[in-house]
């Protein structure tokens, strides 16, 4: 058998459900991967080797017993530390709440468990969600496994890379503004942002009450399907999570994209002039190999959704952290201090009307575009990945904001719109890290982006690669 | 320190007690200038919902047919 720990989420479900592999031996190969790349990549804020230990001898013995098994059964998990597990830790990438045990299990932390896998440790994160680089003063700064000076992106950093180097099959993140998307394409695995309420997030820390967004980091397109029905649909913890009836995911992944519009946008959004750009076209060669048809398309109104998201996330953002900067104010990250600071300049008539304006936005935007295409591919990051020195916005030097803001163009967009989109490895830049394909539709199209992705996987290896050191 | 960044740091202290935390706060006020430019020039263009909660009927009804 192919290595244990380099196995898809899927597969290795599989195998431990046929009794191929144990529950016991399973975990061995992530500790393995952890013991070997954990210190020098610094993914993990915690590990709970004696718990997941026992829920593994747990799994094996049930098995054994021929009782009922969810479809991840005996698989461990690791997940960005901002989910909180009752009685184990949940630092959120912070100094304020390093020691914060909570009391409460999240909904889907609470789904997985159900469907038979075990969460053992904690994934390194940006302080309180809040950068795209991944960089934290207080845990350190997680690093890119296919090149260590590299930013891992963030603010999913840990997931990231937990993920590319084998230390968990698959992990939850989340996206606000691109956060399980960046790290996934920085880090060369699969993440999706999915429909704005299409998840539940009781339980888990909030950045941005009205652009939270659990999403899965996984290995394949496959993958996230999987963690996706298990965790998707409605919650009485979470009155935001959407009633919309949760489809079968996987079933839809048959690889055909016949009729398929896919929208490739012209104006400013591909990378122009750089790598990216070329790998963009080789992949949407790809889908059109499988009978998608390339559209080009203007994407309307990206700068009216950064500017309204900003306005939604540093109000809002701002309205979380009141009580701690002005009792804790030295406790963040200069940068990120500074970053909650500005939210409380905003007009209350400025934030509502940032809000007001997402549907007509929306309903504009689908108007103009998905009249006209089914989805739309770009790239998710619009550029060669920068290097943690050179977006270090705490240790100064010019030009790092601007580097570091440069990130989430591509992303942003879909999190103002509410739209699902999946980030995919489509090859790599010059540098040697990877660079990713973004895959967004209409809302609650989890299932198409998710198709579309698969079908590429079907034909493409990059999301097999590993980095060098796994 | 620019007019805008003075007033608003002048208003975070009155309203909230919160002093600029270092600099950086500073340049982000800033940066929060800009984006509110760009809110302005939208302002006349587009039909706000009523209300916010609209949002979430344009995601419903702009969902795909089964």
């Amino acid at each position: 058998m192919t290595a244990l720990h380099t196995l898809s989420l899927a597969e290795v479900a599989s195998a431990i459900r046929t009794k191929r592999a144990s529950s016991a031996e399973v975990l061995d190969a992530c500790l393995a991967a952890v013991d070997r790349h954990g210190a020098r990549l610094n993914a993990l804020t915690w590990i709970d080797r004696d718990g997941a230990q026992a829920a593994a001898r747990e799994a094996d013995a049930a098995l054994a017993a021929g009782g009922p098994t969810g479809p991840l059964h005996g698989v461990p998990l690791a997940h960005k530390d901002m989910y909180y597990q009752a009685g184990r830790p949940a630092t959120c990438g912070s100094a304020i709440l390093r020691d914060h045990v909570p009391a409460v299990t999240a909904t889907v932390l609470q789904r997985l468990r159900a469907a038979g896998s075990f969460a053992f440790a904690g994934l390194n994160m940006a302080e309180f969600a809040q950068n795209p680089t991944g960089h934290n003063a207080h845990f350190g700064h997680t690093r890119n496994p296919w090149n260590l000076d590299y930013i891992p992106s963030g603010s999913s950093s840990g997931a990231g890379a937990g993920v590319a180097a084998c230390m968990t099959y698959a992990a939850l993140g989340s996206d606000t503004g691109g956060s399980v998307r960046l790290p996934a394409s920085a880090c060369g695995v699969t993440g999706l942002k999915p429909t704005q309420g299409r998840i539940s997030r009781a339980g888990v820390m909030p950045l941005s009450f009205s652009a939270d967004n659990v999403g899965p980091l996984a290995r394949t397109a496959r993958d996230c399907a999987l963690v996706l029905r298990i965790i998707a649909g409605a919650d009485p913890a979470d009155p935001t999570a959407s009633a919309e009836p949760v489809p079968d995911y996987e079933a839809a992944l048959d690889g055909d994209l016949r009729g398929l519009r896919v929208g490739v946008p012209t104006n400013g959004f591909l990378g122009e002039g750089t790598p990216v750009e070329a790998a963009v076209h080789a992949a949407t060669a790809v889908l059109a190999a499988r009978g998608a048809r390339l559209v080009p398309i203007l994407l309307p109104y990206a700068a009216a959704a950064t500017a309204y998201l900003i306005v939604i996330m540093r109000s809002e953002g701002a309205a979380v952290h009141e009580r701690w900067m002005r009792t804790r104010p030295a406790d963040y990250g200069p940068s990120l201090s500074g970053k909650i600071y500005c939210g409380y300049a905003i007009p209350a008539p400025l934030y509502v009307e940032a809000l007001r304006a997402r549907g007509p936005i929306l309903r504009a935007f689908a108007a103009e575009v998905f009249d006209a295409v089914d989805v739309i591919a770009m790239p998710t990051i619009p550029g060669c990945l920068p290097t943690l020195a050179a977006t270090d916005v705490d240790a100064g030097g010019a030009g790092t904001p601007a580097a570091t803001e440069a990130l989430g163009v591509n992303t942003r967009l879909f999190n103002y719109l509410g739209l699902p989109a999946v980030s995919l490895p489509i090859g790599f830049d010059p540098n040697g890290l990877p660079i990713g394909l973004q895959i967004a539709g209409r809302p609650f199209a989890e299932g198409r982006v998710l198709k579309v992705a698969d079908a590429y996987q079907r034909d493409t290896d990059w999301h097999r690669r590993r980095p060098p050191l796994a | 320190m620019d007019e805008f960044s003075e007033q608003a740091s002048r208003y975070i202290e009155l309203v909230y007690g919160i002093a600029p935390p270092n600099d950086a706060a500073l340049g982000f006020l800033g940066g929060l200038a800009a984006a509110i430019e760009q809110t302005r020039a939208l302002r006349d263009r587009l039909r706000f919902e009523d209300e916010p909660a609209g949002f979430e009927v344009a995601l419903r009804d702009l969902k795909e047919d089964p």
